[in-house]
Parts: C-alpha cells; sequence; structure tokens
C-alpha cells in the first residue's frame, strides 16, 4: 500500500468493529465480515485499508480473507468490571473507541454531576494532552489511555502532592500484576528500559474552599510500534521492556482503578504525607546528582534529597566552591541526571 | 511591621472597600487610606519588629463598595496559563465580562492542572501576570470591575 496516512485520524467505528471481530488472530473471510456487520465488502476493504497506521499488521489473503497478525486484546467492560470483583460498584466505567481527550470528555461530565469513581477508558485518543498541551500519542490497542473522575471535600489548595500520590498507585498497580523494573520520576512520570512508561495528567476544578472535581488522565505504553515511537519527541519506552509478560488489558486496567482508588482514600484521609516515603523509595533520581532545569531557563546542580509534604522537589544545591551546599524546595522544573540532558538516564 | 505585611493589608482595603484602616502594634503604626483618586497613603512609623497581630482587622465593617475592582489572587504556588493549552483561546481577555464561577485561568503544581473559577462576576480590568510565569501562593493575578 503506497498511500500515505494522516497520523491524526480517528479509526472509523466500522474498522474498530471489524478489528474486534479479528482478536482472535485467525482468518475471517470479507464475505462472513461483511455479513456480520450488515455491510458491503467494499465497505470491509476500505475499513481495513491502511490500518498500519494505528501500529497494527494485518494479513489479507486472496480466498481465505483478513487476519491480524498478534491482534491486541481490546477492552471490555465486562471483563475489567469481573476483574474489579468487589470493588465494581465504585466505578461506572464506559468505554469508548475514539475521543479527542478522555479528560476532557470526563472534566465535562463532571460538570454535568457525573458521580466520583466514574472512568472512561479510551481505545484511541486524537486530543489526547500531556503536560504543556503535549500531545499524548498512541496506536491502537498499544497502550492504555483512560481518565478517572474522583470528589474531594478538600478545596483545591487542599490537592497538593495528588500527583505525586498517583505515581505511587500506579506503581503498587504495576508491582501488583508483575512489574518491576519500573521508576517515578518527579513530579509523576513512569520510567523504565531508559523511556517513559506512562505520564499522569491531573486537572482539578473547584472552590478554594472545598468541594473538588479532580480528573486523573493515565496513559501508559504498553507495545509501542516503531512507527508511534519515531512521533514522539522524547524518550519513551513501554511495559514489553521491563515486564517478562505483558498483563492482560483488562486487568492492568482494574488493578489501576483498585489500586488508585485505595490512594485516594489515603491522600483524603492523610494528604501525601502519609505516601510521601514510599514515593521517596520509588524515586529514580533519590540522592542522585541531578540538574534541574527551571522554568525560567536556568539550570542549578545538586542532591535530590527528597520530596515535602506538598510533593514539591528537595535538593541540595550547589553554589560557590567551598560553601555548604543549601537544601532548596523546587515547585517547577525538569529533572535529569548530572551531565545527561535528555531524560534517558 | 514587614512590607509583606503592608502590602498584605493594602490589598484588604482594597478588596473590601472601606475608607481608611489603621492598625497599631506596640510602638508601630499603620494608617491605610483610600483616596478617590485610589491612591494609598500608608504611614509607617520604623520602628522594633512587633510581635504579629491585628485579627480584628477582619471584623472592619464593609462600607459601599467604590468601583475599583475585585482582586483575584493565586491560591496556590505554580505556573500561570491563560489558555487551557498552548496556543488556543485564553480563557478571558481584558474588557470581557464574567461571572462567578467561570474559569479565568489555570495554575500548574507538579503536573496538576488547576482550573481557578472567578469567585466574582464582572468585567476583566486587569490581567496582572504573564502566561507561563510562575506565581506565588496569594499573589494577585486578575482585577475584576
Amino acid at each position: 500500500m503506497s498511500e500515505c496516512y494522516a497520523m491524526n485520524t480517528a479509526p472509523k467505528p466500522l474498522t474498530l468493529a471489524l478489528l474486534r471481530l479479528l482478536a482472535d488472530g485467525k482468518f475471517h473471510s470479507g464475505e462472513i465480515l461483511a455479513q456480520r456487520m450488515g455491510v458491503s465488502r467494499a465497505s470491509v476493504n476500505n475499513a481495513l485499508h491502511g490500518i498500519e497506521q494505528y501500529g497494527l499488521t494485518l494479513y489479507s489473503v486472496r480466498g481465505r480473507g483478513y487476519c491480524l497478525s498478534k491482534p491486541p486484546q481490546w477492552l471490555d467492560e465486562a471483563q475489567v468490571y469481573a476483574a474489579l470483583a468487589a470493588q465494581a460498584g465504585d466505578f461506572q466505567l464506559e468505554v469508548l473507541d475514539s475521543a479527542a481527550s478522555s479528560n476532557t470528555l470526563l472534566l465535562q461530565r463532571a460538570s454535568q454531576h457525573a458521580p466520583s469513581g466514574s472512568v472512561l477508558a479510551v481505545e484511541w485518543q486524537s486530543g489526547g494532552r500531556g503536560r504543556l498541551g503535549r500531545t499524548w500519542h498512541s496506536g491502537l490497542g498499544n497502550a492504555l489511555t483512560f481518565s478517572l473522575l474522583w470528589r474531594f471535600e478538600c478545596g483545591l489548595s487542599g490537592l497538593s502532592g495528588l500527583s505525586l500520590a498517583t505515581g505511587v498507585a500506579l506503581m503498587r498497580a504495576l508491582q501488583s500484576v508483575g512489574v518491576n523494573g519500573a521508576r517515578l520520576k518527579w513530579p509523576n512520570d513512569v520510567l523504565g528500559a531508559g523511556g517513559k512508561i506512562a505520564g499522569i495528567l491531573i486537572e482539578a476544578q473547584g472552590d478554594m474552599l472545598g468541594p473538588s472535581a479532580v480528573v486523573i488522565g493515565i496513559g501508559i505504553n504498553l507495545t509501542l510500534p516503531q512507527q508511534v515511537l519515531q512521533q514522539i519527541d522524547q524518550p519513551v519506552s513501554d511495559l514489553s521492556q521491563i515486564a517478562t509478560e505483558l498483563p492482560d488489558r483488562n486487568v492492568l486496567l482494574a488493578t489501576l482503578l483498585r489500586e488508585l482508588a485505595k490512594v485516594l482514600q489515603e491522600f483524603s484521609a492523610k494528604g501525601f504525607a502519609g505516601l510521601r516515603e514510599e514515593w521517596e523509595n520509588a524515586h529514580l533520581y533519590q540522592n542522585k546528582p541531578v540538574q534541574l532545569l527551571l522554568p525560567d531557563g536556568t539550570v542549578v546542580h545538586g542532591i535530590v534529597r527528597g520530596v515535602n509534604q506538598d510533593g514539591a522537589l528537595l535538593a541540595e544545591i550547589e553554589s560557590a566552591a567551598g560553601i555548604q551546599p543549601e537544601m532548596r524546595v523546587f515547585h517547577a522544573g525538569e529533572i535529569s541526571l548530572r551531565g545527561n540532558h535528555h531524560a534517558a538516564d | 511591621m514587614d512590607l509583606r505585611k503592608i502590602k498584605t493589608l493594602i490589598e484588604l482595603v482594597e478588596n473590601s472597600g472601606i475608607a481608611e484602616l489603621e492598625i497599631k502594634e506596640g510602638e508601630e503604626f499603620v494608617r491605610i487610606s483610600r483616596s478617590s483618586t485610589a491612591v494609598q497613603h500608608v504611614y509607617a512609623a520604623p520602628q522594633q519588629h512587633a510581635a504579629p497581630a491585628a485579627a480584628a482587622v477582619a471584623a472592619a465593617p464593609a462600607a459601599p463598595a467604590e468601583p475599583e475592582g475585585h482582586v483575584v489572587k493565586s491560591p496556590m504556588v505554580g505556573s500561570f496559563y491563560r489558555s487551557p493549552s498552548p496556543g488556543a483561546k485564553p480563557f478571558v481577555d481584558i474588557g470581557q465580562t464574567v461571572s462567578a464561577g467561570e474559569t479565568l485561568c489555570i495554575i500548574e503544581a507538579m503536573k496538576l492542572l488547576n482550573e481557578i473559577e472567578s469567585d466574582h462576576s464582572g468585567v476583566i480590568k486587569a490581567i496582572l501576570v504573564e502566561s507561563g510565569q510562575a506565581v506565588e501562593f496569594g499573589q494577585p493575578l486578575f482585577i475584576i470591575g
């Protein structure tokens, strides 16, 4: 196929429905697929044309039909609820084929009184946002992106440290599905095998004094294909690099939700202070010499000593030679290992 | 009495609409009055440091407010953003009418994006911070008249 596809086209509903039928990794004839969808064979062909742009490999063999190589495991509400077991009642999950941004959509629903515990999981995001509007890229079925709405009694000013607390929940969930090689990078990136595996973006609405509504958006790379990796302008990695066996996507989502709920309840009760030590133990740069690029463009050198109860970074900063280093508190900045400008440490 | 405290008092007078405020702390005293030209006059006797006091200030009677402007302050330390993402349209511009509860800006603190809502209805008279700038707790962000 010689056509060029723009990466930012949402897959058509028919395309996703067909891909779900092909999830068994077996051959399905175009005729039977067309019948099951109630469309023409030409429509099936059209809908599956150019599927490579989403990082999938589709075999199309004359006389046999279509077959997905390494078919992704699609998200399924019933399977997630089953994995949540006793905690299923704490969440209202909806799986969407595609959305511009699950965070934006859930924030809108929050203002229309969606309950705490509402979850939107999205197979494909066109406008997923990272910090400062950086786009979050994903193909189809090779990442997990979802947003969770949580309501707090406290106001916005009581939420400091929440983004670090969320990182703790991610670490617990990964350990619980048998992935142990991940580490945190302040404030809340999850790193592994030299790159970023997961990102967290939290958006909060509410009064200063409370209550507040918080939407936690999480994106985790499972098996990023080469063409997706190439579009990302920072060192990235995925779970397949550090996991001996990739977790079931639906079980991973359920585990993340369960650990998030637990951590958010702990956060409501005690704030970040109760999670601080656990966070520091998971920090890749704890007690390491780092450089910190501050928002105003200046760079300081020092040794990371931890975080305070608000989640701000504590570092011993060197000044002139012969003078004792000074402990300083940072609320913003990009950390990297000394002498290494990129995060691929 | 330190400068920060005097600054806080000036803001208090501004926001409350009272015409004049006088506080004594031991040897020191400060009087802040609002003239019709909206210039604040501050008189302070530079003396020894006094113990923190002045809890009664908050109980000052509210007089009919002059069309001065309500100051929206930063509830946290973080980075100030005027639009939901870079290049996007700002939430509000000078001259725009806003109602209480409307989003004015985002303050990012360690990847937590806080949508700051207006606690006042009126017209945006001034935007005191540049997008991307770091802000301190209590720093004035907007004046709404």
